[in-house]
């Protein structure tokens, strides 16, 4: 991708009407480390969002609001009760791209190997879009397809708001990598909801080998109303793994990123009940 | 007082001072090609093949020439057909020539069809995109076993390919070299063993990876000369092998090294250089080529893919009886250093243990595949992951615990072996006999660091996540005895400072700073005292290259012997000025002094004596060396990880890489050059890999090609440990090859003790963990 000029709009609606106006040739931008995988040949003019004060984290009743050029590295750092992101942005690609990558990068234009859709579609996040006045939506429609679709005509993601965990809730995260920096082979996340030592509810999301991320809705059935055990979570593992179709991933077979979700699944449920139980205690 | 004890009475060496060129590079200042480029070069960018084989019907390049921008376009049509050989090696090259600067054919995904200088990147990648070229396509070869079987496509069937020197060449058989030995008698003692083992393992491509990727610069000086700085490890090689190609003599080049950022081998070859003087002598302008990382990887050089059978015979005492090693190397589609890699494969192992019945057989073969080339290691790397874990199979079958049978069998100082007569680096090998050998203290460090006591078998772990440790024993070599040649001059400055000019090549190993202390130490001065240059054809003496772990023991000994031709004069003019004998005077801390010190003149004043007063000559030293033997460093490496028998994981949980480098000239770089090789050694046993698809490398970035970095980096503990080599410059050998040669059998040993798994192919992906792991309990 190659850009051929930088605009830096003063608002939130000038950018949007430089966007509506460039159209095709027009291109929201904060940490910019997106563009190194777009192959486009055609030049492009980049809007530059890191002038609209959407780089914050605050906590707002029983949200947690994070402004969508929120680098990475910054959501990492960040600490607070019932806050549990940090843990899976420590596993995003190197510090030197942390500190650049944002939270709206990575989940407005979906790479197959973006490890934070699945977070979010775990924690039932919400994503606040600007079309002229700020609307809310939820992760499941969010992330129903590839959200670059929702800013084509210059919307833009102003911050994505994750709900605080409450005291029964339980949140685990598992990124399967080869090394340190490299993108995810498979990713998981689960929130648990207990009561008592049942599951109440659950929310289970994947991604990286399979085309898209998505939740799995046969591994959240197999939970809920039976008991916060391993037995249990084995067996939702397992129908993790016909969930979904999982894909060839660096020259590892499909069957083996199945059993490699199968143990991700496990683990981040195990995870996810620890989490919980320790809030309930 | 033991021999390795003389190091600590030496006030240069075996100091780690800082390296002469840290600041430098730590400020930004211009250091690499790159740096140097003016502002008005072209941008030279190649049309790579898309296909794996195929030959060119038809190409047209006039609507490329005719481009905005566009300077000149090379293609086969229009420059000279002289076959050549890439790799810079020592002349005539044990190597076939192969290889021409544009061909009607192409032979791997990432081979040449035609260059484009423009003013601008964008220009010459725009006019890429109009030349036409209609391909017929070839079936391809993509592995040892297609390139071996009757009736194979014939990848090089042009009819120059051919040796300049009298080896195995077969090219209608896709055979690039072939060479073997036996000593005593291999069927014999395999009848002899009480255990035998036949065992075949695969080691896996590789790239090298440095920082800074190939690069080259061609411009045209004021004389008419062609003036080229490039990132090369071979200079001198570099201005014979254009020279060739272009068909000129090698008077009209220039080649300049300036700072590298790496090399680890792949700088071993030329090819990059003869485009761009060419573009520079058809336009007369300064031209700049760099490769991209995705060209890195599709097509600069790799390390070679290698197939290698051991069998192997045991006595109940632990006598090894026989080792018969054959390994086949996968060269891709030319063969500079076919016959070397996997000559060393067999040199640099085999006489690392005591065995009388000794076979080896090495063959490489030309695929459809990217090429293979000089990579630290060298063939070791491959060879070593089959014998040691056959060594630890061994130890198991006689009941012996296998550090103890690495102990029993290892080599010992003061003894030979018949393979270092028998092979050589693409001609017969020379007789040696292992002068400085601390092996064997090697391993017990090593043992100790790593906890080895606490090794337990692994038929008694249970549970999800199972340790195990592992270790081997490695050796390499230091120089090509007979073959490789360094040179350097020195000359005292009015203030006491010398110029020391060498052909050797700093590639970012600290060789520069390393050389400075040799010199210092043979002048008694200090190392600041050394103003180096290195690496300039027009003004630096001879050196073949920064390869075979050269430069330290070769290079260095012609420094030591340059400085000590130099002090022999230093000496005689103090001597004169103090109006003593020669005999009653003596170099000490930059001075001439007799012997009570009451007398004594700077070595400032004795060089502006000679250069101004009295008798008046230029002190300088020369030297030049070769040498007679390749003293093996040697080591002992040793790793705990942990196996997650569910998934196939592996976390390295603490590495321990011991070495015996003779004396460590500058310890600090020595730690440096071992623990960066170790830790390139884990990542190539566990993650790098290059997958294909049609021959086309897929992974050819670092987000997708996993090759360590310091965030991956396991608590690895590097130890030391001093011998002292007789035939080395102030007991040094060589350190920066042998690391990389570890890891992968070390690991492998380790897996089979934390699970029972024997896995004989690697990169050990999860996957193929997962699988013996799954294999083994079947079985149970």
């Amino acid at each position: 991708m190659k850009l051929s000029e930088f605009i830096h709009p003063g608002s939130l609606a000038e950018a949007r009407k430089a966007l509506r106006g460039l159209g095709p040739k027009g291109l929201p931008l904060a940490g910019g480390t997106a563009l190194h995988f777009m192959q486009s040949k055609t030049p492009v003019t980049a809007v530059d969002l890191t002038g609209l004060g959407l780089s914050y984290i605050r906590r707002k009743g029983g949200f947690f609001s994070i402004g969508a050029a929120t680098p990475i590295s910054d959501i990492q750092r960040y600490r607070s009760p019932r806050w549990a992101m940090h843990e899976i942005c420590r596993r995003i690609s190197t510090h030197q791209i942390r500190n650049v990558s944002t939270i709206g990068g990575n989940i407005c234009r979906v790479f197959p190997w973006a490890d934070l859709p699945v977070v979010l579609l775990a924690m039932n996040a919400r994503m606040v879009i600007y079309s002229g006045k700020e609307s809310e939506m939820g992760a499941d429609e969010f992330f129903s397809s590839q959200p670059a679709r929702l800013f084509r005509g210059g919307d833009l993601l102003t911050s994505v708001k994750i709900p605080v965990l409450k005291a029964q809730h339980g949140f685990g995260s598992v990124k399967a990598a080869r090394n340190a920096a490299a993108f995810s082979l498979v990713t998981i996340a689960a929130l648990l909801e207990l009561d008592g030592t049942t599951i109440k509810s659950a929310r289970v999301a994947a991604g990286s080998a399979i085309p898209f991320p998505k939740r799995l809705h046969e591994v959240e059935a197999a939970l809920v109303g039976r008991e916060a055990v391993t037995d249990v979570f084995k067996k939702a593992a397992a129908a993790g793994g016909t969930a979904a179709k999982w894909n060839v991933r660096e020259g590892m077979s499909a069957d083996y990123m199945r059993q490699l979700a199968e143990v991700s699944l496990l683990d981040a449920l195990e995870r996810a009940a620890e989490f919980a139980r320790g809030r309930v205690n | 007082m033991n021999r390795h004890e003389k190091a600590k009475n030496f006030k240069q060496v075996n100091h780690s001072v800082t390296k002469i060129d840290a600041l430098q590079l730590a400020l930004g200042k211009d250091s690499y090609v790159a740096d140097f480029v003016p502002n008005d070069a072209l941008i030279i960018k190649m049309l790579w093949s898309p296909h794996a084989h195929a030959r060119i019907k038809k190409m047209d390049v006039s609507k490329a020439e005719k481009m905005p921008g566009v300077k000149a376009v090379l293609w086969y049509g229009n420059v000279p057909r002289i076959v050549h050989c890439t790799a810079g090696q020592g002349f005539p090259e044990p190597s076939p020539y192969d290889t021409f600067m544009f061909d009607r054919k192409v032979r791997f995904v990432g081979d040449r069809v035609a260059a484009v200088a423009a003013e601008t990147e964008e220009q010459a990648l725009a006019a890429l995109e109009v030349i036409k070229v209609e391909y017929e396509l070839l079936k391809p070869v993509f592995s040892i076993d297609e390139a071996m079987a009757p009736g194979a496509p014939v990848i090089h069937d042009e009819p120059e390919a051919h040796v300049p020197i009298p080896i195995h060449y077969e090219p209608k058989k896709n055979l690039v070299a072939q060479v073997g030995c036996e000593a005593g008698s291999f069927e014999k003692g395999m009848k002899d063993a009480d255990f035998t083992f036949d065992e075949t393992f695969e080691a896996p491509y590789a790239q090298h990876c440095p920082i800074e990727p190939y690069v080259s610069m061609a411009q045209i000086a004021s004389s008419g000369r062609i003036v080229i700085t490039t990132s090369t490890q071979v200079p001198f090689h570099c201005r014979r092998i254009v020279a060739q190609t272009l068909g000129i003599p090698v008077q009209r080049i220039r080649v300049i090294k300036p700072r590298i950022g790496g090399g680890f081998g792949c700088k071993q070859e030329i090819l990059l250089d003869d485009v761009t003087a060419m573009f520079a002598l058809r336009t007369g302008r300064s031209v700049l080529w760099q490769f991209t990382r995705e060209e890195t990887f599709r097509t600069g050089r790799t390390r070679h893919p290698f197939r290698v059978r051991l069998r192997a015979g045991v006595k109940k005492d632990g006598t090894i009886s026989a080792i018969g090693l054959d390994c086949i190397n996968n060269t891709g589609a030319y063969g500079g250093h076919g016959l070397t890699v996997v000559s060393c494969s067999g040199g640099k192992t085999l006489p690392l243990y005591h065995c009388d019945n000794i076979h080896f057989d090495g063959k490489s073969y030309y695929t459809n595949l990217p090429v293979g080339g000089a990579y630290r290691g060298f063939g070791a790397t491959q060879a070593f992951f089959a014998i040691e874990s056959v060594m630890d199979q061994m130890a198991e079958a006689i009941g012996m615990d296998p550090k103890a049978f690495r102990q029993l069998n290892h080599i010992r100082e003061n003894e030979g072996s018949p393979i270092f007569a028998a092979l050589g680096e693409g001609r017969e090998g020379t007789p040696m006999t292992v002068g400085s050998n601390a092996l064997g203290e090697c391993i017990v460090q090593g043992a100790e660091a790593i906890g080895w006591d606490k090794r337990s078998d692994w038929r008694g772990k249970t549970g999800r996540f199972r340790r195990g440790i592992g270790m081997a024993c490695l050796m390499q070599g230091s120089s090509i005895p007979d073959i490789d040649m360094g040179a350097a001059a020195i000359k005292i400055n009015e203030d006491g400072s010398f110029n020391l000019t060498v052909g050797a090549t700093d590639l970012g190993t600290g060789s520069d700073t390393v050389l400075a202390q040799i010199a210092a130490e043979e002048l008694e001065t200090a190392t600041d005292k050394m103003i180096v240059y290195s690496s300039d054809t027009d003004l630096t003496p001879f050196d073949v290259g920064a390869y075979a772990s050269s430069t330290t023991y070769l290079s260095g000994e012609a420094v030591r012997k340059a400085a000590a031709d130099a002090k022999r004069q230093i000496l005689a003019t103090g001597a004169e000025m103090l109006g003593l004998p020669v005999d009653q005077v003596h170099c000490e801390d930059a001075m001439v002094r007799n012997a009570d010190g009451s007398k004594k003149v700077s070595y400032s004043d004795i060089a502006n004596y000679s250069l101004y007063q009295k008798n008046q000559y230029q002190i300088i030293g020369t030297a030049s060396h070769i040498t007679k033997k390749s003293p093996p460093p040697f080591a002992a490496h040793y790793a705990e990880i942990e196996v997650d028998t569910w998934t196939g994981f592996i976390r390295v949980l603490k590495y321990v890489s011991t070495i015996d480098c003779g004396t460590a000239v500058n310890p600090t770089l020595c730690e440096g050059q071992t623990e960066g090789g170790t830790l390139n050694g884990i990542s190539y046993a566990l993650t790098e890999q290059y997958l294909f698809q049609n021959g086309r490398m897929m992974n050819a970035s670092f987000a997708d090609y996993h090759i360590y970095s310091m965030r991956d980096r396991p608590p690895l503990q590097t130890i030391l440990v001093p011998s002292y080599e007789d035939t080395g410059p102030f007991g040094a050998k060589s350190v920066s090859e042998i690391c990389i040669n570890g890891p992968a059998p070390v690991i492998g040993n380790a897996i089979y003790n934390a699970t029972g798994a024997r896995i004989n192919e690697f990169p050990f992906t999860p996957e193929k963990v997962l699988a013996a792991i799954q294999a083994l309990e079947k079985k149970k």
